[in-house]
């Protein structure tokens, strides 16, 4: 999976729209568009994009598609905000440390 | 405090720290690069040179990871004096637009990403 496709997916509005409406839960195409703007060949690109990052999967149940949130394409932005939550602090440390040594 | 450049960026982490010393003095360390180093490493740069968005209050490095997979992000550093005599250190740090190319102008009212899952 390609981290730009994630960041990529997730910068355009509907579909930042949409993706927050499958992490409340999976549903079908037609469920997932009311309350929606969007038609039905728009809203089948948007999840083929996010689809593409890795961030939506699909199930076939009968005759309809359930769409719901991958966990895996979650990962990376996950582990990005973990490294940097955890980075800063200590590089704030650091620069306590250098603000007492440093002379007025 | 403003987040502007922020906007449009799928989600920024963004964190406050107040600091025991003066403004001037915590902008130097931010931003002379002899001292920038004792604190923020320039293998986590990639250009060791800030680019300064207001003087004496804000400024900007690009970074870029030593280790695969070399993410790019770009973080900003907000100061302003608080009623103490000592500083106030907004940190914005928002990984790199697709193509490389860092957060300028924010063009969009778009609200930030749930957290999902």
């Amino acid at each position: 999976m390609v981290e730009n496709d994630i960041f990529k997916a997730l910068a355009d509005p509907t579909r930042r729209a949409i993706f927050e409406k499958l992490a409340a839960g999976g549903m079908n195409a037609s469920a997932l568009r009311e309350g929606l703007a969007i038609s039905q060949p728009a809203m089948s690109q948007h999840l083929s994009v996010l689809r593409g990052a890795g961030l939506v999967r699909e199930e076939r149940q009968g005759r309809f598609v359930r769409y719901e949130v991958d966990p895996q394409g979650l990962t990376a932005i996950a582990q990005w905000l973990a490294k940097y939550r955890a980075y800063w602090p200590r590089r704030i440390e650091a620069l306590r440390g250098l603000l007492k040594e440093m002379d007025q | 405090m403003s987040a502007d450049e922020a906007e449009g960026a799928p989600e920024p982490l963004v964190l406050d720290y107040r600091l025991d010393a003066p403004p001037e003095k915590v902008w130097r360390a931010i931003s002379m690069p002899g001292l920038r180093e004792a604190w923020l490493p320039g293998a986590d740069l990639a250009d060791p040179e800030p680019i300064v968005l207001a003087p004496g209050e804000a400024l900007r490095y690009r970074m870029r990871e030593d280790e695969p997979p070399f993410r790019k992000s770009a973080v900003t550093f907000r100061i302003s004096a608080d009623e103490a005599g000592g500083t106030r250190l907004n940190v914005i740090h928002e990984r790199a637009r697709p193509g490389g190319r860092t957060i300028m102008a924010a063009n969009s009212n778009a609200p930030p990403l749930l957290r999902a899952a």
